[in-house]
C-alpha cells in the first residue's frame, strides 16, 4: 500500500493511473510488446507535436499526462538499452523505475529530463503556462555535481536566476532538510547532503515534473525516509515524479506505480502491490528478483 | 525560464558572474595569475627596456607576452565547459532551458574578464616601472622622446588583451569539444604549441620552400594569433612597422574569436527538441 495517494485517487489499485493490466512475467517474457508498448505502437503514426504537450492518454488519470515518453529506443554502439518503451505519468503520480544495474534506467531518465535525445521516440511534457511555453523538468542526476567553492545557498541562488518565479532559496533548503547547511561550502557537504542539494536544485522553480535518478543512493535510512517524504509531498502538490531506486522498501510504500526495466523493455508495470502479487512474491524486493531472474532465464 | 532575447542575456550574465566567482575562488588559478603578474613585472624590472622607456619595454615584453598569455588563457579556460559536463551541471542547466549561446557566451565573458584583469593589470604594473627605472633622457632605443609615451604602452596592453581573448576563445572551444579531461589536456597542449610556434613555423617553412610567396606573408601572419598580435604591436602600438597588415591581423584575431566561439556553441551539447 502506498503512503501517498495520487491527485485523483484511482478506484482500482491494480490499474492505478494506467488502467492497464500490470505486465506479468508470462506476458513479458515473450518478445511480444507489453500492453503499454502495444499502445505506443498504435500511436506511433500520430507523431505528437512536442509543442502541444503530451497527447491525451485514456490510460492516464485525468486524460492528459504531465509527461509522456512514446516508443523510445536507444542503443550505445551494439548494445540496445531501450527497445520501444513508452511511459505516461499523470500529475501527482509517483512512478518508480527499477531494474538491474545497466538496464537503462538512467538513460531513460535523461530522455525524460530532455537532456539527451533518444535514437527513436518522443518525449512530451505538458506546458504549465498559458502561452504553451516549454515546461521545465526538474532533474537530479545520478551523481549530482556542484562548484565546490560555492555555498549551498549560493548554488540554489544561481539556479534561481533561470526561472521566472521568485524563488525562496531558504524555503527550498528547508524542504530538503539543508536549512542548517545553507552557508556551508558544497565541497564540505557529505555525499548524502550533496544529493539532497541536488534534489533542492531540481525543485527550484517548482517544476510540474521531477525526474530523480537514484535519489536515495548513499543516504542513511533516516535520510531515505526523509527523501521519500519529500517525494510524497511533491506528489500531493500535483507534481509528477519519476524516480529510479534500489531502495525497494520505500518504493513499495511510496510509489503509485512501479515499472521494472530489464533488457530494454518494461517487464512489469503497475501498482506495487499488483506487481508483487503478479509473481506471488512477499514483497517488491522478492518480486523484483523473480521478474529479473525470469527474464534472464528466458534469454532476454 | 529562458525564452530567448532578454532572458538569454540575463542567463548569460548569470553564468558569467558564476564563472568569475569560480575563478576568484580557485586557489590554483589565483596562484597562476599572481605568478603571471610577478613574472611580467620581473621581466620589466630586470631587463633594460624599462630603463629605456615605454617602447623599449614593449619590445622587451613582447616575446614573454607571446608565450605567457596563451599559457594563462588556456589554463583558465581549457576545462571550463568540460568541468560542467563532468559534474553533470551542464545537463542540469539544460533543464533550466539555458541556450547554448547564452551558456558559452557567459562562460567566455566570465573567464575572459578574469583573463583581461590579470593580463591588463600585470602589464600596467610592468608599465609603472618605467617612470621609476628610466633615466631622464631616453636611451638608444627611443631616440625620439616624443615617440615614447605611455600611450604606446597602453596600446600594447590593449592588444595583449585582444590576443588573450582570442586564445581564451580557442581554449573554450577545446573545453567544449573535449569529452574527457585527457582529451582536453592533449588538445590544450597541442593548441599552445600551435599558437606559440606552430603557425609561425609553418609560415616560415612555406616561405623557405617557396610554397608561400612574399606577398602572402601578411596573410600568413594574420592567420596565426601570435603573428597577428605581433603585427599589431609592431604596426600599431610602437609603430616600428613590420611585414604584417594591421587590418588583416585584427581581422585574424577577431576571426579566431568568432570561429572558436561558434565551435564552442556547436559542441557544448546536442540540442534536444
Amino acid at each position: 500500500m502506498t503512503d501517498h495517494e495520487p491527485t485523483e485517487p484511482a478506484t482500482d489499485e491494480s490499474i492505478t493511473m494506467s488502467n492497464r493490466e500490470p505486465a506479468t512475467t508470462a506476458e513479458t517474457a515473450s518478445d511480444e510488446p507489453t500492453g503499454e508498448n502495444a499502445d505506443a505502437d498504435a500511436d506511433a503514426d500520430a507523431d505528437p507535436d512536442p509543442d502541444l504537450g503530451p497527447e491525451p492518454d485514456p490510460n492516464v488519470e485525468g486524460g492528459r499526462p504531465a509527461i509522456a515518453a512514446t516508443d523510445l529506443s536507444h542503443a550505445f554502439g551494439d548494445v540496445r538499452v531501450l527497445d520501444g518503451v513508452s511511459l505516461s505519468v499523470a500529475p501527482g503520480e509517483i512512478v518508480a523505475l527499477v531494474g538491474p544495474n545497466g538496464s537503462g534506467k538512467s538513460t531513460l531518465l535523461r530522455f525524460l529530463a530532455r537532456v539527451r535525445a533518444p535514437d527513436e521516440g518522443t518525449v512530451t511534457v505538458a506546458s504549465t503556462d498559458a502561452g504553451g511555453g516549454r515546461a521545465r523538468v526538474g532533474y537530479l542526476p545520478q551523481q549530482p555535481g556542484f562548484r565546490a567553492g560555492f555555498s549551498a545557498a549560493d548554488t540554489l541562488e544561481f539556479y534561481a536566476q533561470f526561472v521566472d518565479e521568485d524563488v525562496d532559496v531558504a524555503e527550498v533548503l528547508e524542504r530538503v532538510g539543508l536549512a542548517d547547511a545553507a552557508d556551508r561550502r558544497v565541497g564540505a557537504l557529505s555525499g548524502g547532503m550533496t544529493r539532497l542539494l541536488g534534489l533542492g536544485r531540481a525543485l527550484v522553480g517548482d517544476p510540474a515534473v521531477v525526474v530523480l535518478d537514484e535519489p536515495a543512493s548513499g543516504l542513511d535510512p533516516g535520510m531515505v525516509e526523509r527523501l521519500f517524504d519529500i517525494v510524497s509531498a511533491l506528489a500531493d502538490a500535483g507534481v509528477a515524479v519519476v524516480l529510479s531506486s534500489h531502495n525497494l522498501g520505500p518504493v513499495e510504500r511510496t510509489a503509485d506505480r512501479v515499472v521494472v526495466l530489464d533488457g530494454g523493455r518494461f517487464v512489469a508495470d503497475g501498482d506495487p502491490r499488483a506487481v508483487v502479487e503478479s509473481v506471488g512474491a512477499a514483497d517488491l524486493q522478492t518480486a523484483f528478483g523473480d521478474l529479473v531472474a525470469t527474464e534472464e532465464v528466458t534469454g532476454r | 525560464m529562458s525564452g530567448g532575447g532578454l532572458d538569454d542575456i540575463g542567463d548569460l550574465f548569470a553564468i558569467a558572474a558564476r564563472e568569475l566567482r569560480t575563478v576568484v575562488r580557485t586557489p590554483a588559478v589565483v596562484a597562476l595569475s599572481v605568478v603571471f603578474g610577478l613574472t611580467v613585472v620581473a621581466v620589466a624590472a630586470a631587463g633594460s627596456g624599462a630603463r629605456g622607456g615605454y617602447v623599449p619595454l614593449v619590445l622587451d615584453l613582447l616575446p614573454f607576452v607571446e608565450a605567457l598569455v596563451p599559457l594563462l588563457a588556456v589554463a583558465l579556460c581549457y576545462r571550463a565547459v568540460l568541468s560542467d559536463r563532468e559534474s553533470g551541471e551542464l545537463d542540469v542547466l539544460r533543464t533550466f532551458d539555458v541556450s547554448r549561446p547564452a551558456y558559452v557566451g557567459g562562460v567566455y565573458l566570465g573567464r575572459g574578464l578574469a583573463v583581461v584583469f590579470v593580463v591588463f593589470g600585470s602589464l600596467l604594473a610592468a608599465g609603472a616601472t618605467v617612470p621609476v627605472l628610466s633615466p631622464p633622457d631616453p636611451t638608444f632605443l627611443a631616440l625620439n622622446e616624443a615617440a615614447d609615451s605611455p600611450v604606446a604602452f597602453l596600446r600594447f596592453a590593449v592588444l595583449a588583451v585582444l590576443f588573450a581573448l582570442a586564445v581564451a576563445a580557442v581554449a573554450l572551444a577545446v573545453s567544449a569539444a573535449a569529452r574527457t579531461a585527457r582529451q582536453a589536456l592533449a588538445l590544450a597542449v597541442g593548441l599552445l604549441v600551435a599558437i606559440v610556434v606552430g603557425v609561425d613555423a609553418a609560415a616560415i617553412a612555406g616561405l623557405a620552400s617557396g610554397n608561400l610567396g612574399i606577398d602572402a606573408v601578411p596573410l600568413a601572419l594574420a592567420v596565426s594569433p601570435n603573428g597577428a598580435f605581433r603585427s599589431l604591436v609592431l604596426g600599431v602600438a610602437v609603430e616600428t612597422g613590420g611585414a604584417g597588415s594591421p587590418t588583416a591581423a585584427l581581422a585574424g584575431l577577431v576571426g579566431w574569436v568568432v570561429a572558436a566561439l561558434a565551435v564552442a556553441v556547436l559542441t557544448a551539447w546536442r540540442p534536444v527538441e
